[in-house]
């Protein structure tokens, strides 16, 4: 009897330990959230994949009536600036003029999601504390976004003890490889505007690109049976591969954390067995089937991608 | 030499024997120790454990360097002594420090601008940044009698693929961009979307 109730008693206290890692993990992520919203400062960081290093500079905060202000750029080769005022994002790329577009989230190597409402994350992830390290110099808090199954990848997060900002960003497979690396170079929290936010603030962005509703639902003629729980439909429209001219019918889902792209088009090949090539993360699918192509895109495992793949049924059209 | 020794020498190099005795012996002895070197080099390229670049006799190269090092006398405690000592020192540092600044400058240049030429060959050849890895089942033609127009065409389909691959890529993150917006505008434009997206797509020739 007494060894029961200790054995209970051990149960019960591990349990509650567990609640207070995860409590105290997601009042983390808050905090990680909050700061990179308020906080004025200019940050350095590297992104790691497939053997190279690509540095960015980042720059953020807030004007005197409280108006984001924010800037992302590349360092090396060809510009790639991405500017924010407030809802206007603007991406200025090799490939297109610049252009902008009206969202409060700048889509760059950070996830969006950590700047925003890290609840929506509950359902397919686990939050956890994990330990105290060292990055950047300073002392750091290392914070494990795991997934809930395999079918995705987990992120770790290494956050500042003293600004709660990030220091560390891995993306990491369930056996622990890590994919892809986002570590910072330089950090620096200011109370004032710094001189490259000023020169924002008078910028004229570019022209905004009106996108409606209606174009980015429309109804295809295939669907997806499976995902990963979580995820749910962004958009879907028909439009043109920009580099290859390819006319597809296109959905994006989202579980918050994680894009997934699907393509489906007609092709000349009758079958071509699944081929996929991974940059960084992210995985890049494609396989024929009876004539159709499907291709699936997104910071997911292989074997995900292909079961969201073989998942998609053709809607045969209706007899009127 | 006897081939027992040669034996005992092997087994050693492969953990199966602990004794100190043998160990001594192999030191001692001129031949034996090159043995040991020769099959745990053997052993190494078995393993596939080499480096890329094969110092085959280490302790060699050492012994030599340290032989080539100037005598280093003490100085004696004459505080005058010291003082000059110092300032020949410095002297004879600062233009050789200099000159290897200058030296790991140019080696930095010379760095610089291969990056710069390699960074130019990724985005005209989008197939070296990303790696295909074939998923299993597919099987690589290997037969003798494989023909040379089937290759040319298999390479044709590789590059076909790697160019499809790229595109994917850059059409997600493109697609992404635009999704942000989908969750977060209030729509209310009348404008014709077909034009719109097209106008973005056109831009990314």
């Amino acid at each position: 009897m007494k060894l029961l109730s200790s054995i209970l008693l051990l149960l019960s206290l591990s349990f509650s330990a567990v609640a207070e890692e995860t409590k105290s993990a997601k009042v983390w992520l808050e905090r990680l959230s909050s700061s990179l919203k308020s906080l004025n400062f200019s940050t350095s960081f590297v992104v790691i994949k497939n053997n190279q290093a690509q540095p960015y500079h980042w720059f953020h905060g807030l004007d005197e009536n409280d108006t984001q202000l924010e800037i992302i750029s590349s360092l090396n080769g060809p510009r790639r600036d991405i500017l924010r005022i407030s809802d206007v994002v603007s991406y200025i790329e090799p490939e297109s003029p610049p252009y902008s577009v009206t969202s409060k989230q700048i889509s760059g190597p950070i996830p969006a999601i950590l700047s925003g409402d890290i609840t929506k994350l509950e359902s397919g992830y686990d939050f956890i504390s994990v330990g105290r390290s060292r990055i950047l110099g300073r002392p750091a808090q290392l914070i494990r976004i795991e997934a809930k199954k395999a079918y995705r990848y987990a992120y770790w997060l290494w956050l500042d003890q003293k600004s709660g900002m990030l220091l560390k960003l891995s993306i990491v497979t369930k056996k622990g490889q890590q994919l892809e690396q986002i570590q910072f170079t330089h950090l620096e929290v200011t109370q004032k505007l710094s001189e490259t936010l000023l020169q924002l603030q008078s910028t004229e962005l570019p022209v905004i690109v009106d996108i409606p509703q209606q174009y980015q639902q429309q109804t295809l003629q295939w669907q997806v049976n499976w995902l990963p729980e979580g995820f749910k439909q962004v958009n879907s429209n028909r439009h043109k591969i920009s580099l290859t001219k390819q006319p597809v019918e296109f959905m994006l889902f989202s579980d918050g954390l994680v894009d997934v792209s699907i393509y489906v088009n007609g092709t000349k090949d009758k079958k071509r067995d699944a081929d996929f090539v991974m940059d960084g993360a992210t995985v890049v699918l494609n396989q024929v089937n009876k004539g159709i192509e499907v291709s699936v895109v997104g910071k997911i495992p292989s074997q995900t991608a292909k079961a969201i793949a073989d998942s998609i049924t053709i809607i045969p059209p209706k007899t009127p | 030499m006897s081939e027992n020794k040669f034996e005992t020498v092997s087994s050693c190099v492969d953990n199966y024997q602990h004794n100190e005795s043998t160990f001594d012996e192999i030191i001692n002895d001129e031949h034996l120790s090159a043995t040991w070197d020769r099959y745990h080099l053997i052993g190494d390229v078995l393993r596939n454990d080499t480096p890329d670049i094969l110092q085959l006799d280490l302790s060699a190269e050492i012994a030599s360097a340290i032989a080539n090092e100037p005598t280093i006398l003490a100085p004696k405690s004459s505080n005058v002594f010291a003082l000059k000592f110092k300032a020949k020192v410095v002297e004879l540092a600062k233009p050789f420090g200099q000159l290897a600044i200058a030296a790991s400058a140019a080696g930095l240049m010379v760095l610089g601008v291969q990056t710069n030429v390699a960074q130019n060959n990724d985005t005209i050849l989008p197939s070296q940044i990303v790696q295909t890895i074939p998923m299993a089942g597919i099987a690589e033609p290997v037969s003798l009698n494989f023909q040379q127009p089937d290759r040319a065409s298999q390479k044709q389909a590789y590059i076909e693929q790697q160019r499809r691959f790229y595109a994917l890529l850059s059409d997600h993150q493109q697609q992404i961009k635009l999704g942000a917006v989908a969750v977060n505008v209030v729509d209310n434009a009348n404008k014709n979307t077909e034009t719109d997206t097209k106008k973005v797509n056109e831009h990314n020739k």
